[in-house]
């Protein structure tokens, strides 16, 4: 579905995304983990071509990351939740619903608003809402045209404890249905049970890329290990 | 073409919101009214004293004057011609340090990565900029015509077409400024380009001086060249002028032509951005970033950058606490002032200004000097210090939480806020006018009269600037209605005690009565606007994004 090969972004001499190859399956869920400035937002927003690669090749389900083809298969839910001030939460729905080319999807906005919580605020303006509610409202907007694949960039930030526990049962349920999900956060505990792989980044290098279970076995020996002990171990300044 | 039908109804919606928004709160509508009744105002005096006027000039042309340069209306045209070259120059040269954006974080966020063709997303907004220039023009033109409704008969044509010069400028250098980023990006040129925009911007600086230095005096040669009909096929300066001129030699075709030329420029510009922008999103995301922080801090929502205009920034300190409650507001701003500049109480921009005071004060024991140069230089630095105010930039401290959390009395906050502006103020007022007034050997009494105005003209720049930030909710209110206070300050409180200076200038002789009476007015309006200030910050909220 998503393939990375030798992807390089550079700002200057220094390095955000060193040369870094993977690859996700179809119906893969891949964790990315990385303590702050390792390159996760900087590789996320390459691949979905908000910046602009140094070098590398990035393909979507085929296509060339790009390519409107390549755009049909994915959405991405950033870090920061910008809304438009003056659309409500309805038209913001309704807008995406265009753009992706969604033709019955006020049943299914319906219940994005509803499972979010946001159905009594379908008609408050995007400049009223909260932080929380603009990330949900980012949400639902990702999660409207169904894509095969979705980059969550942190996206439990700002988010109330019910919202956390509705995006990881989302990520479930995402999961099920066979979706390919890559999600960049620091919450640990939000990918383990779910993610089939974890990739840790430090410094723009990808320092591990396997299965929790292969991950630990390789470099960390203690039993009872957590994935955060992996993390941390991993991510530790020499 | 899917594209362009998705951005127009999106901005459709957010046109019927806007004016949903409007209709919710119609209170918000009275200062727009006032501004309305004010034109109709105008225009209604200047037109019915217009026909009278016009027939007076008629019957007051000299017949040896048709011969003669009209130097009052070429240095009028040349003028104008001038301030756009500049502005044209100076959007060129800022094109070169940063990207233009058409774009909000929502358009990155929603739509960059949505999919759609990134060339017919630029096309649609670049054709869509047209509509804030369009807007810009009509009041701007609105304003100033209301002024020479009697001196021009103001038809439609003419409105329409001084409109069109004005608004398909400001309209045309977005795109130019866009594709001159583009070129950089795509082919590394940016060092040349620079270089091109200071070879024109010296260019046309010569066109200024050689004919100025030519004529027997200055300023009657100094816009000759960018004055004359010729000057009328300058690209975009020159045509705009060209198209609003139909307002004196009322031909249609000439006029269109120019317009056509603007529409063949527009196409090419067009063409060459499409063709060289390429994938443009990472070009536009630090531009788009930084437009919607401005808009945010036009809002209040965000605090400005500390860093801005910072000569000093990696300035290591170890200050000690100056003391419990509201002072560590002082603290705070002392630390950030010794951050900007070398020194937090007088800096290198102080010490440039003082300078300059000092040195026209020496020059004016000179007979070719006169004191009235220097007299004017405490004027403007008087201003300079109300602009100041105005454009007071951490003004978003009032909107951090712990503004309202810190235990104090809101006087004692506020007072620690300002107070090391008034003394820097008070510093910088004092290194210029004490050796100043001795250099000079003028009055003693412009010292302590400089000292308190100076103080007092800051005072209220910065009460028009704090007063509408606490007091209206809505941004566009606050950039709306601050031109509006502005001007009724000005028209009961500044205007009044300038024409009472004016006056006593006129009766005594002297600059010092003449500052005296200003000072007293302004010293008033001061004492209001602090009584008002101090009443609406009790009000105060914090407001997160």
């Amino acid at each position: 579905m998503l393939v990375v090969n030798n992807l390089i972004k550079q700002y200057g001499k220094q390095f955000a995304v060193n040369d870094i190859s993977f690859e996700l399956q179809g119906g893969e869920v891949v964790g990315l983990l990385g303590p702050n400035g390792a390159g996760k937002s900087t590789t996320i927003k390459c691949i979905v071509g908000l910046l602009r690669k140094t070098s590398g090749e990035i393909t979507i389900g085929g296509f060339d990351h790009l390519s409107v083809e390549a755009k049909r298969f994915f959405s991405y839910i950033p870090e920061t939740p910008y809304v438009y001030d003056l659309l409500t939460v309805q038209e913001h729905l309704q807008f995406i619903a265009q753009a992706y080319g969604v033709k019955e999807w006020k049943t299914k906005g319906n219940e994005l608003l509803e499972m979010f919580e946001l159905d009594d605020k379908r008609d408050k303006l995007g400049r009223d809402l909260s932080k929380g509610m603009r990330q949900k409202v980012s949400i639902c907007c990702a999660l409207l045209p169904d894509p095969q694949l979705l980059f969550f960039d942190e996206p439990m930030i700002g988010l109330d404890p019910k919202a956390i526990k509705n995006t990881k049962k989302i990520f479930k349920e995402l999961k099920e249905a066979g979706k390919t999900i890559l999600v960049s956060t620091h919450m640990i505990d939000s990918v383990e049970s779910i993610a089939d792989r974890i990739m840790i980044l430090k410094d723009g290098r990808i320092l591990g890329n396997d299965t929790i279970a292969n991950l630990k076995q390789q470099f960390v020996q203690d039993e009872g290990t957590t994935l955060e002990d992996l993390f941390l171990e991993l991510t530790k300044d020499e | 073409m899917n594209e362009i039908r998705l951005l127009f109804r999106k901005d459709l919606f957010i046109l019927v919101n806007n004016i949903k928004l409007i209709l919710r709160n119609p209170l918000r509508l009275i200062p727009y009214g006032a501004f309305v009744a004010y034109f109709f105002f105008m225009y209604s005096q200047r037109m019915s004293s217009s026909g009278d006027s016009k027939g007076k000039d008629l019957q007051n042309i000299d017949s040896s004057g048709l011969e003669q340069v009209d130097f009052g209306m070429q240095n009028i045209i040349g003028g104008i011609t001038l301030a756009a070259l500049g502005i044209l120059i100076f959007q060129l040269y800022s094109s070169t340090k940063r990207n233009v954006s058409f774009f909000k974080m929502a358009d990155v966020n929603l739509l960059f990565t949505a999919p759609v063709k990134p060339a017919n997303i630029l096309i649609y907004y670049m054709a869509r900029s047209i509509l804030p220039a369009l807007g810009g023009s009509i009041l701007f033109i609105a304003y100033t015509a209301s002024q020479m409704a009697q001196s021009f008969d103001l038809t439609v044509g003419n409105m329409a077409f001084l409109i069109l010069g004005m608004a398909l400028f400001f309209f045309m250098i977005s795109p130019i400024r866009f594709l001159v980023y583009t070129l950089h990006t795509k082919y590394g040129v940016m060092e040349y380009i620079r270089t091109g925009v200071i070879v024109v911007g010296i260019a046309l600086g010569t066109m200024i001086l050689i004919p100025g230095l030519m004529a027997e005096k200055f300023w009657q040669g100094m816009f000759s060249w960018i004055a004359s009909p010729w000057f009328d096929f300058f690209p975009l300066v020159g045509w705009s002028r060209g198209i609003a001129s139909y307002l004196s030699h009322g031909n249609l075709i000439l006029s269109f032509s120019f317009i056509a030329l603007y529409a063949l420029a527009y196409f090419i510009v067009v063409k060459l951005v499409i063709q060289f922008a390429g994938y443009y999103y990472e070009d536009v995301l630090e531009a788009t970033n930084t437009n919607e922080e401005k808009l945010e801090k036009v809002r209040g929502k965000k605090e400005v950058d500390e860093g801005t205009y910072s000569l000093n920034s990696k300035k290591q300190l170890a200050l000690p606490d100056f003391g419990t409650g509201a002072k560590a507001f002082y603290w705070r701003n002392y630390v950030h002032s010794s951050r900007q500049d070398f020194h937090p109480l007088f800096g290198i921009y102080s010490l440039g200004m003082a300078g300059i005071g000092i040195v026209l004060a020496g020059l004016s024991n000179f007979d070719w000097f006169s004191h009235k140069v220097f007299y004017v230089y405490l004027i403007l630095m008087l201003t300079f210090y109300f602009m100041a105010g105005i454009g007071r930039a951490n003004i978003g401290d009032l909107k951090k939480p712990f503004f309202i959390l810190i235990p104090a009395s809101w006087s004692a906050k506020f007072w620690n806020m300002i107070k090391l502006d008034v003394v820097q103020t008070l510093i910088f007022a004092g290194v210029l006018i004490v050796p100043s007034v001795f250099l000079a050997h003028i009055s003693f009494g412009l010292i302590p009269l400089f000292l308190v105005g100076i103080v007092v003209f800051y005072l209220i720049g910065f009460a028009i600037n704090l007063i509408p930030q606490v007091a209206l909710d809505e941004g566009w209110d606050r950039k709306l209605i601050k031109p509006f206070m502005i001007g009724g300050i000005f028209l009961f409180g500044i205007v009044p005690s300038v024409i009472l200076s004016v006056l006593v200038f006129m009766i005594t002789q002297q600059f010092v009565w003449t500052l005296f009476t200003c000072v007293l007015g302004m010293t008033l309006v001061a004492t209001i606007l602090l009584h008002v200030t101090l009443d609406v910050l009790k009000r105060l909220e914090f407001k997160e994004m």
